[in-house]
């Protein structure tokens, strides 16, 4: 049967009988990588328009319909323009960070993708630590917007990389809080594992009340990572007039601002993996015929529509909140957030060690 | 040369590269970032040769806690972004004689140990063998050191919380 | 207890604000018939604008070719950045005596903010609003426009 993981297969296959296994391995670094970028460009455009669209029907607007079919070419069109602009440097920056940071956070974004299940036996990379590997690699970008901040010589852009700073690190507990409640119940950090064992059903219906809460706490804190809605303090553009990238322009400006689109796509991928079973399709406990009408569906279908599930939820919140304040936003972290995570780490550890869960 | 060790040469490279540059960096910003460079082709190394908890480890800890926090107190330092001024050619003499000297001592120490190669395949140890072995107490058992090491953070976020707490006049 | 009592029903209520208000852009969202933007060069004949949309000031006149406006200069003293300028006349009445009445009403529509002060100004409620919109000129001294019609007068028994 035609699948992405036979195509993968016999491509690596033809590699190593083709070349010594080392410059094969080298050649498919070059592949996944060119793939991984080319991924990026077309989550960019993708994702761009599904933003602008959302927000539109949900402000009673229209949105972009003029480019193209109805205005799906508009994003193109952007592109276009990012790439043509000028990209200033300004005269009293750190010219080197300031140029290397847009690339330090696409860097990460880029790491990130290793580790996700897009099908099945589809990985990129099947890493023993999984979801520790995650939580690692996510750390790197918040030096990146450290590093933009800074470098930019400007007040503002200094300002928003301390609030993204100060957000980023302290949202990162209760979100590895969320993570460890399913590495309980799943009892491993390899997010194959992780995916096979929600084999019968996902973590979401069988760990009922606690991967429910825990599911709640991992979303707004993925929001907050990401520096989105309503937790976006640190580009508040009426503020700071967009904090750490004010003085980005063109394609360095354009890193950035494809990066949290795709830093949004690998955190709701990494919430469907965990808490919606990945690539797993719909399985409800003995009903063999639903079961089996549900397996023909492709895995990839599964794995993207769980994931474009969670990134609407997102831009549901970003169109519909307003922005927090810097203490609320910080209550809300250590106040709530991280108290009734802990408390629901006590939960699921009692219910695992109890049997309660299907 | 292998693939494997041109990788080896390449991130071992970067580590020296970015450690000297971070000393010799007269932007203390810079030298923050350098520093973080090293470190994180130190995990590079660690996923090189297959150890990845603990290279994600290395990652968490030190890029994620202790550069951010050593930038955090970079941003709240005055005139943080002016460069320092060059040092003075005694003190330089000085430390370039202190680190030569260090250098030395650990080349006659690793010289003088016979570094023998084990070939026996040991058995990858998973995540689950070294949680269960931070938690023992027979031979290979980590648990006093992981205790004490709770108990010191413990210690810590007390200590955040007592100086963090604002004196309250209407009760106190 | 009473603590934790609060602190649960800070929570629930917290959240449950969170989702009316996510029902209601759920709602919009669902519901593509509530939005409000019109297809503008495309529907341009059956454009629905609001009732108190303002596009220019306009002079009403009747169909004796009349208006309402003696020149009283009252809106050109209320407009905020001088977009209004009445030039007057004196006209000689029946009786031989000399009486003051507008000449022209020169409106500068490229100053005009919108504000509706003149119209508010205005005693005799001379001009109004109107809603037209499309403005776009390839000369700036088209904007400048004379608001009373060649040749019209003053309207009977208004002062």
């Amino acid at each position: 049967m035609l699948s992405i993981a036979g195509i993968a297969n016999s491509i690596h296959q033809w590699l190593n009988e083709t070349f010594s296994s080392g410059w094969a391995t080298l050649l498919e670094f070059v592949l996944v990588g060119i793939l991984v970028i080319s991924f990026f460009a077309f989550l960019g455009l993708v994702l761009v328009f599904m933003e602008r669209k959302v927000s539109a029907y949900m402000q009673l607007r229209v949105g972009p319909n003029r480019v193209g079919y109805k205005g799906l070419a508009q994003t193109l069109a952007d592109t276009i323009k990012l790439v043509v602009k000028e990209g200033l440097t300004p005269d009293g920056a750190d010219k080197f960070l300031f140029n290397f940071a847009p690339f330090l956070v696409l860097i990460a974004s880029m790491l990130l993708m290793a580790p996700i299940a897009f099908a099945k036996d589809f990985q990129i990379w099947d890493i023993n630590i999984g979801v520790l590997y995650i939580t690692a690699i996510s750390s790197i970008s918040v030096i990146g917007v450290l590093m933009a901040g800074w470098s930019s010589n400007n007040k503002y852009s200094l300002l928003g990389a301390m609030r993204s700073g100060a957000q980023i690190v302290s949202y990162e507990l209760s979100a590895g809080l969320a993570i460890m409640t399913i590495v309980i119940l799943a009892g491993s950090i390899r997010l194959s594992d992780i995916i096979a064992s929600q084999e019968n059903g996902w973590w979401i219906f069988k760990g009922h009340i606690p991967a429910i809460i825990a599911f709640v706490i991992y979303i707004i804190a993925v929001t907050a990572e990401t520096n989105r809605a309503p937790f976006d303090l640190a580009e508040a553009e009426s503020e700071l007039t967009a904090g750490f990238h004010t003085e980005y322009s063109g394609m360095k400006f354009a890193l950035f601002f494809l990066s949290e689109y795709v830093n949004i796509f690998i955190v709701c991928a990494i919430g469907a993996t965990l808490f919606l079973g990945g690539w797993m399709p719909l399985h409800i406990g003995h009903w063999e015929g639903f079961n089996h009408i549900m397996d023909f569906i492709p895995s990839s279908l599964w794995f993207m529509g769980k994931t474009f599930f969670l990134i609407f939820l997102i831009m549901w919140f970003r169109w519909t909140f307003p922005r927090l304040r810097i203490d609320q936003l910080l209550n809300l972290e250590w106040k709530y957030l991280l108290p009734i995570s802990l408390f629901n780490l006590l939960l699921v550890t009692f219910i695992a060690l109890m049997g309660w869960y299907f | 040369m292998s693939i494997s060790a041109m990788f080896f040469y390449a991130l071992s490279a970067a580590v020296l590269v970015s450690a000297v540059l971070s000393v010799t960096s007269r932007n203390i910003f810079r030298s923050a970032i350098f520093l973080l460079f090293s470190l994180i082709s130190i995990a590079g190394i660690y996923f090189w040769m297959n150890y990845e908890f603990i290279a994600a480890v290395q990652t968490i800890v030190y890029v994620g806690g202790i550069v951010v926090l050593i930038i955090f107190s970079i941003f709240l330092t005055q005139q943080a972004g002016v460069s320092l001024p060059a040092p003075m050619k005694g003190r330089m003499i000085y430390a370039a004689l202190a680190s030569i000297a260090g250098f030395v001592l650990v080349v006659m120490q690793l010289l003088a140990h016979p570094f023998k190669v084990d070939n026996s395949v040991v058995a990858s140890r998973g995540i689950k063998d070294i949680g269960h072995g931070l938690l023992e107490t027979g031979a290979n058992g980590y648990v006093l050191p992981f205790e004490l090491v709770s108990i010191l953070l413990l210690a810590a976020m007390i200590g955040c919380i007592v100086i963090a707490l604002k004196p309250n006049s209407t009760t106190a | 207890m009473s603590f934790l009592i609060d602190y649960i029903r800070t929570v629930y209520k917290s959240v449950r604000s969170l989702l009316i208000g996510m029902r209601k852009t759920g709602y919009y969202f669902t519901h593509h018939k509530e939005i409000i933007t019109q297809n503008y060069p495309e529907n341009r004949d059956t454009l629905n604008l609001p009732e108190r949309f303002r596009g220019e000031v306009v002079m009403t006149h009747n169909e004796a070719n009349e208006h309402r406006c003696t020149g009283c200069t009252a809106c050109e003293l209320a407009c905020p950045n001088g977009t209004i300028k009445i030039v007057t006349k004196f006209d000689i009445t029946p009786e031989g005596k000399k009486k003051k009445a507008l000449d022209t009403f020169v409106y500068h529509l490229e100053l005009c903010t919108m504000c509706n002060l003149c119209i508010e100004a205005c005693p005799t409620s001379a001009i109004k609003m109107d809603q037209a919109f499309e403005h776009s000129v390839y000369d700036r001294r088209l904007l400048t426009k004379k608001l009373n019609k060649p040749d019209s007068k003053l309207m009977e028994g208004v002062e």
